[in-house]
């Protein structure tokens, strides 16, 4: 079973779904605009509900906002965006929230969500999960990747996904030092496109059937989905 | 025919990066690609002397199928120069490539622009990595395109992650901009450029070996472009750049 492990609620997700065979899928909240976060988790859980074969909703919060604590208390899991929300990811309002709920980290933006920063909240809260988007890293240089090596290395509750990691030797380099299961299939759809960001892990020479399942879903079935739908 | 327009034969052991001109080979073999131009990732004459001999070993090991760009740090002057003109009158290389984060050299500094100018005088083009970290940004690498209009300026990765729309925007208004395709993750995007650029400034390339030259002409089919832009965009416009170099 494929499992993405980031989308974004909107028009066409269950289409771009169906398109690239993906079965399941975490969908969380797109920015806010001009409110908080009640209305856009309000619709993320409302389409998660229509089609719970398909979808689990993740509760987007803004740490700094009014009662952000109040989002996580009925949530499966949390997904955190420090650049569009404009916090840092290793504020102390970011911990106030953490706990233990598996924690999606827009990760690689510069100032707020670097890897290295990330890893200091998943050293923080060594038994919470956390998943960080792009590879922990946002760099077309390749220059991200040794922090990002660095953060798995130091944190055992840290795992990264694929989405827009155009280096197949970091998506191998992650399996072969830290093993398949730190490493997840996700499109983060609309911003990447699903039918491309699968080959990043089916095409890959070195990953074998067994990492592949791993990666485009066992991984997030165990993660993030465990005691939902019918996964 | 396709044509990969930016791949890199180098040994860094500092990053853990050994990018071999047979892997560049056996990957453009797994992708159905005829031609690929390489570069090193360290340029010349610092931190490698030896970088210009490095890719003309590579190309003189699989002749016809791999084209030479030099890579050079703009900071060294008048050496820089003759390192250029041997690469491209002596050793047959085709291009320029500048990665201003290597060499923390602004693209329209004096001494980048006396390169561009140069590579242009061979009518060859001048391949910038083109991302999100400073002095690589679209505009920045802009005010060049400007001060060089004889110059065909290629934009390597059109933008990275966030900088596409302003890659864009750059070469709507700066006609001897190009943009190539490697990295950049947005198949979507290679649809804007084609419709408002036209078919002929939109190059195909991959940023291999590391990265899969496979998947990155898929990419371009994600694109959904009619057959004739596709044609051009996969290899015929590389093919046309090529061919003009003197």
């Amino acid at each position: 079973m494929i499992v993405d492990s980031l989308t974004f609620a909107g028009d066409g997700l269950i289409a771009a779904l169906d398109e690239a065979g993906i079965e399941r899928a975490i969908v969380c909240p797109p920015r806010a605009r001009g409110h908080g976060y009640d209305v856009e988790n309000a619709q993320a859980n409302a389409l998660a509900a229509e089609r719970p074969d398909r979808l689990v909703a993740f509760a987007r919060v803004d740490p700094l906002a009014p009662g952000a604590a109040s989002h996580v208390e009925q949530a499966r899991g949390i997904f955190l965006h420090p650049w569009e929300d404009a916090f840092r990811i290793t504020d102390p309002a970011v911990d106030a929230i953490v706990d233990g709920l598996p924690v999606i980290v827009a990760t690689g933006y510069p100032f707020v969500s670097e890897a290295l920063q990330v890893a200091e909240l998943a050293r923080r809260h060594p038994e919470t999960p956390f998943v960080a988007t792009n590879g922990a890293q946002i760099n077309i240089s390749g220059l991200g990747q040794e922090d990002a090596f660095l953060a798995l290395e130091a944190c055992p509750n840290l795992f990264v996904q694929t989405s827009g990691v155009y280096r197949e030797d970091f998506l191998e380099g992650v399996v072969e030092r830290f093993g398949a299961e730190r490493l997840l299939y996700a499109s983060a759809f609309p911003q990447f496109d699903p039918r491309l960001e699968l080959l990043r892990v089916r095409w890959a020479p070195k990953l074998g059937d067994e990492a592949q399942a791993a990666i485009l879903g066992g991984n997030a079935t165990r993660l993030l989905l465990a005691g939902t739908g019918p996964g | 025919m396709i044509i990969d327009a930016h791949l890199h034969v180098d040994d860094i052991p500092a990053l853990g990066w050994k990018l071999a001109a047979a892997d560049c080979v056996r990957r453009l073999d797994e992708a159905g690609i005829e031609r690929g131009v390489v570069m090193t990732i360290a340029d010349a004459p610092e931190v490698n002397p030896q970088a210009l001999e490095l890719i003309a070993d590579a190309c003189a090991a699989f002749p016809g199928r791999l084209e030479a760009f030099a890579r050079i740090h703009p900071w060294y002057g008048d050496e820089s120069l003759a390192l250029l003109e041997r690469a491209i009158g002596e050793l047959g290389f085709k291009g320029l490539k500048l990665h201003p984060v290597t060499t923390i050299a602004h693209p329209a500094g004096a001494d980048t622009l006396r390169l561009i100018r140069a590579a242009a005088a061979h009518s060859a083009p001048t391949l910038f990595h083109c991302g999100d970290e400073p002095l690589t940004t679209p505009f920045a690498i802009a005010r060049a395109a400007e001060a060089c209009p004889e110059a065909t300026i290629i934009l390597g990765h059109m933008g990275g992650y966030f900088h596409v729309e302003d890659a864009i925007d750059a070469a709507e208004r700066h006609p001897n901009l190009v943009l190539e395709t490697s990295a950049m993750p947005y198949p979507a995007k290679i649809r804007a450029a084609v419709e408002r650029l036209g078919p002929d400034r939109v190059l195909y390339a991959s940023d291999g070996p590391a990265c899969s030259p496979r998947i990155e002409v898929e990419k371009v089919r994600l694109a959904g472009l009619d057959a004739d832009a596709e044609r051009l965009v996969l290899g015929e416009n590389a093919a046309r750049l090529l061919a003009a170099v003197r």
